[in-house]
């Protein structure tokens, strides 16, 4: 008798709980959406910035004071930018490039993640701490040593020169590095007693445990063969290798050294659209991850 | 024993890694401790055959500069500004993105989207926000063409409208700038990174939270940020390391003159430093200056890594 | 762990930094590829022409520029030409990008031996490739009198023909001199100066005249200020040129190839300095940086705050010219005229714009084929007026205005749709009047210190004027001499 009294009453208090809790819920969750939106407008303002700039003529972008829509709206400047640069040949040189260096790395990124998250060996700490050192010094210095050393190997304009020298990335390895300690030893340690080999359990638990991980590191490496400018532009500067941003850069400059801003932004639209779209189909991909996450661990 | 036979299967597994380093990464690193130790190397005079004896005179060359203290204090103030802001406002929206279900993948799209702005507009459009269009300021014939979208918006609301990164600014003005810029850059990257870490947190902990009754606020403090630590970690340190190599961002909204126009190199780098001189192809002078910086990035990484070592949770 | 780390890390830099120590002795002598082996003395000396001069070997030339879509149809034309004369000569010429990267470019490529053949160069540029002695000097082959033969069966001379010289503009010639030892290093390809545009509309309503001298300029800006207070009746696009220009008007010291280098500390430049302090004040002229958007923009304004008058460079014409209205006529008219001078007897004009120079190699059936190739570049006539109309540059031949399409080119010149050509016709009214500045690693930061110097002295006011003034002048020295 006591005990389903005893129950009634708190069957009560907890439906006034949740009640309460609703309508915090209801407040809450307004200020969560306000806060996500405005923070969205925030970040969306540059990206309408390059697609107003590439739409307008170049007098117009020339003014004084910037005008926040377009006057005339020039989609003309889209087929000058498909006309001026070799958009096609760039974008299967960067894909190739882009996919080719990203497969590479991750493989590496994740023996070597896997190595400082799991195997125990004299002078780990040491390592890892010289590895993290080496992010440390601005690349830029690197550039003419670089130079020379893929001179000497005879890779000047080839796509070997684009995709090997940056395949490894502490960045990433520190990233993953983070990610495999997560998952509890008590399973490597459970693997070890089934009798699984250090691969298998590498491939068949850890990689699909840092999937959300991988991807990023995925996104990050195509948006770096999207974005590399420099390094492409010194050691593979034929047509035969060009990358995008190099293709983009030099095809708008006109006569004065002056860039047509205009023409550049559209063709950076045109660009970016690829990876956005990527993104879109890659995100369904971090749900899955997730999910798959999901396991008890 | 494993142990002896996990020491070589380690080292195997690092090989790839180790032999691409050591061709790509050490090896220019020790070109550059060679060139910072001989004095006033310059790499093209050195291909014309003139040689350069050992010395210090480098690296006293960099620190006697009389702006370099100046360079050094923009370099750690932008640091310790931006990293704080940016993480906490990445972390509360990973947070807030984790947290909704309405809209969520459309705003998480929306939150990459700078990834795929093109670096030049981003740095135009900045600039175009705060800069005033104009001449003659604080003369009779003062005349504004336009004083910038910050400025219209503080002045809505009643303000007093800024100079911002124009001739005549102040250096808290241009710092203002810069802090706001340089957040708004690193926050698609941030919270991308901790957004993955959220969602791989395992459900079971919230549910349980759920069950207890737990605050949110406890929750947040409890179970997100302990369990989302290495991640946190990782941004945070990598920050560090990105901030302190600031040099690309400025160019982005003061152009190469580091500065405002009355004052060019007011905003100036260490990696600004590293430029100039490499632009006479002072690589000597160059490469001492990066190793002072890397100096500096070590001791930071260390106390950083010694920090996290005591707060991330595994 | 956290000494243990960090020992670790300081005593692997020890060791590296010997390692790298011990290494250098040999690493710095070892002769590359590209750089004579001969000692510097005779590096630096002129390059000899080989007997026979070229001998019709099939060799690839590259050539590093900075053009765009239209002027790389114009120049693949012309190279299908220059190969009706000399097939086995094979051009292969690449868009860099802008000037600074051509530069990065080879100044990187120097180093292993990898530059081109041919580059796009601006002054600086030279200075910096020859820290390296890897430019060709051309004093020997402009004198070459050997006899080349070309695939039609037509004989050249390897050199330069009196005519040949004549031909070029003596200012933009004389540029490849600049370097301090009076020797040539480089060719000019095509020039750009700076030009006056006005608001032809407003000068003929109200009845002014263009001003000729710094003096009547100050009297029309007060004029126009009184018309229209609200205006900045002058904008100059570029700081420092207006600096730079003044000292060579004024004929004061600013930078020098030789001895001592930085030499614009001085009270003449002082004096300028603070008359256009003044004009600042009472809102005359303003600039690029401290108008915060281009100047060109201010003058093709035609609402709120604008300008009258605009000094910029000569191939950026287009972009002085305003809107059209809704019946395709463009707003008002504009006027195109030389800059102002201080004396009628020291006409002083800048000059810009991209040279050629070529690199050593060891086959020196490479440099002689570039040089014949550069030298077709810049004296073929027909070549000079076609670039010229697409780029809106000036040619660097005197020739070029007989050409009939160029002449008719000129002969259409008006404010409104070709105004490209008046601001060339009016280039070529000033031929004699362009200077350049001297050249050396560090005469770019020469310019962009002055560039800071005039904003910060443009925009300086209170009691201690003069002090602000010094104290400017004397940091931008000071960084000059630091960079060097």
């Amino acid at each position: 008798m006591s005990e389903n009294r005893n129950g009634i009453m708190q069957e009560k208090d907890m439906r006034q709980v949740a009640i309460k809790q609703n309508i915090g819920k209801g407040v809450v969750k307004f200020f969560l959406y306000l806060f996500l939106i405005t923070m969205a407008l925030i970040v969306l303002f540059p990206f309408y910035w390059m697609i107003i700039s590439s739409l307008k003529s170049l007098e117009e972008y020339r003014l004084s004071v910037p005008t926040f829509w377009p006057r005339t709206i020039m989609l003309s400047n889209y087929a000058e930018a498909f006309k001026a640069a070799n958009l096609g040949r760039l974008f299967l040189n960067t894909l190739y490039v882009g996919v080719v260096s990203t497969l590479l790395s991750l493989v590496i990124t994740v023996l070597s993640a896997f190595a400082f998250a799991r195997l125990e060996f004299k002078g780990r700490e040491t390592m890892f701490g010289l590895l993290l050192a080496t992010m440390m010094i601005p690349g830029e210095l690197f550039t003419i040593t670089n130079y020379s050393t893929i001179t000497q190997l005879g890779w000047m304009n080839t796509f070997t020169v684009l995709i090997v020298p940056f395949l490894v990335s502490v960045f990433y390895i520190f990233l993953l590095r983070q990610n495999f300690m997560q998952i509890p030893n008590e399973l490597y340690l459970a693997a070890k007693v089934d009798g699984t080999s250090d691969l298998k359990y590498l491939w068949k638990v850890m990689v699909p445990l840092s999937m959300p991980t991988l991807i990023s590191i995925t996104i990050l490496k195509m948006m770096g063969a999207w974005n590399s400018y420099i390094w492409p532009r010194l050691v593979a500067n034929d047509a035969a290798h060009q990358m995008i941003t190099n293709g983009l850069r030099n095809a708008f400059t006109d006569t004065t050294g002056d860039v047509n801003y205009p023409v550049q932004m559209a063709a950076v639209a045109i660009v970016s659209a690829p990876l956005f779209l990527v993104f879109v189909f890659l995100r369904k991909y971090i749900m899955a991850g997730v999910s798959r996450s999901g396991i008890k661990g | 024993m494993v142990d002896s036979k996990q020491q070589w299967k380690a080292w195997i597994y690092l090989a790839p890694a180790i032999l691409l380093l050591l061709v790509f990464t050490v090896w220019p690193i020790i070109n550059t401790v060679r060139m910072a130790f001989l004095e006033g190397y310059r790499g093209l005079e050195a291909v014309g055959g003139q040689s350069y004896s050992f010395g210090f005179g480098n690296f006293e060359k960099v620190i006697h500069y009389h702006k370099f203290l100046n360079c050094l204090k923009t370099t750690v103030l932008l640091c310790v500004l931006t990293v704080p802001i940016s993480t906490f406002l990445a972390l509360i929206i990973a947070v807030a993105l984790n947290n909704i279900k309405f809209l969520q993948k459309g705003l998480q799209t929306i939150f990459f989207l700078p990834y795929v702005t093109n670096s030049i507009a981003i740095g135009m459009v900045f600039a175009a926000m705060f800069n005033i269009v104009g001449s003659f300021y604080g003369t009779e014939n003062e005349i504004i063409a336009t004083a910038g979208i910050i400025n219209n918006v503080i002045e809505f609301f009643g303000g007093e409208p800024v100079n911002w990164i124009n001739y005549g600014s102040t250096y808290t003005a241009n710092i203002i700038v810069m802090t706001v810029y340089i957040v708004w850059n690193a926050l698609p990257f941030k919270i991308l990174i901790l957004l993955g870490g959220l969602q791989s947190i395992n459900k079971q902990y919230y549910d349980a939270a759920k069950i207890d009754g737990t605050p949110r606020r406890r929750v947040f403090t409890r179970i997100t940020v302990p369990l989302l630590s290495p991640m946190l970690a990782y941004v945070i340190i990598t920050g560090f390391i990105s901030g302190f190599k600031e040099y690309s961002s400025i160019v982005g909204i003061f152009g190469e003159g580091m500065g405002p126009a009355d004052d060019p190199g007011r905003l100036n780098t260490i990696v600004g430093f590293i430029y100039d001189a490499l632009s006479t192809n002072s690589q000597g002078r160059a490469s001492a200056a990066a190793l002072i910086l890397f100096g500096i990035i070590l001791v930071v990484t260390l106390i950083n890594t010694q920090v996290s070592k005591k707060r991330v949770h595994y | 762990m956290k000494k243990k780390i960090l020992s670790l890390v300081l005593a692997l830099l020890i060791v590296l930094s010997t390692v790298a120590l011990t290494a250098c002795g040999g690493e710095t002598a070892a002769p590359q590829e590209g750089s004579t082996d001969a000692p510097a003395e005779a590096a630096a000396a002129n390059f000899v022409v080989p007997e026979g001069g070229y001998d019709g070997s099939d060799v690839t030339i590259t050539f590093y520029h900075t053009m765009g879509e239209n002027l790389s149809t114009v120049l693949d034309e012309y190279i299908v030409e220059f190969n009706k004369l000399y097939p086995n000569i094979h051009i292969d010429h690449k868009n860099m990008g802008g000037y600074d990267d051509v530069r990065e470019q080879i100044s990187t490529e120097i180093t292993v031996g990898n530059q081109p053949n041919i580059a796009y160069c601006y002054p600086d540029h030279v200075a910096l490739y020859n820290l390296a002695k890897a430019v060709v000097q051309l004093d020997n082959l402009i004198d070459s009198q050997v006899e080349v033969t070309r695939a039609d069966g037509s004989t050249e001379i390897l050199g330069l023909t009196d005519e040949q010289k004549a031909d070029f503009i003596e200012g933009y010639y004389n540029e490849g001199k600049q370097f301090g030892d009076g020797l040539m290093y480089t060719l000019p390809m095509s020039k750009s100066t700076e030009v006056l545009y006005y608001n032809k509309t407003f000068f003929d309503e109200n009845g002014l005249t263009v001003p000729t001298t710094w003096d009547e300029m100050e009297a029309l800006c007060a004029k126009i200020k009184e018309i229209d207070p609200e205006s900045c009746p002058l904008g100059y696009d570029s700081e420092a040129n207006l600096f730079i220009t003044m000292c060579e008007q004024y004929n004061s010291p600013y930078t020098s190839a030789t001895g001592d280098h930085y030499l614009f500390n001085n009270d003449q430049n002082k004096a300028f300095v603070k008359m256009f302090n003044n004009w600042y004040q009472q809102g005359y002229l303003t600039t690029q940086k401290i108008y915060g958007g281009y100047t060109s923009g201010l003058f093709t304004s035609v609402d709120g705050m604008r300008s009258y008058m605009s000094i910029g460079s000569s191939a950026g014409a287009v972009h002085q010219r305003p809107a059209t209205d809704a019946d395709g006529n463009y707003l008002f008219d504009v006027g195109v005229a030389t800059i102002p001078q201080v004396s009628e007897d020291n006409r002083k004009v800048i000059s810009q714009g991209p040279s050629l120079c070529i690199f050593k190699d060891s086959n020196e059936q490479e440099v002689i084929a570039s040089w014949l190739f550069a030298k077709f570049l810049t004296t073929n006539v027909d070549f000079q007026a076609e670039f010229g109309m697409a780029s809106g540059y000036v040619p660097v031949l005197k020739s070029v205005s007989a050409n009939p399409a160029y002449s008719e080119f000129i002969a259409n010149a008006d404010g409104g749709k070709y105004i490209a050509a008046l601001s060339a016709k009016v280039c070529l009214e000033q031929v004699d009047d362009y200077y350049t500045s001297p050249a050396f690693n560090g005469s770019s930061a020469a310019r962009d210190q002055v560039g800071g110097l005039m904003v910060k002295t443009l925009t300086a006011k209170g009691d201690d004027l003069d002090a602000q003034i010094d104290k400017a002048f004397q940091e931008a020295i000071d960084e000059c001499e630091y960079a060097n």
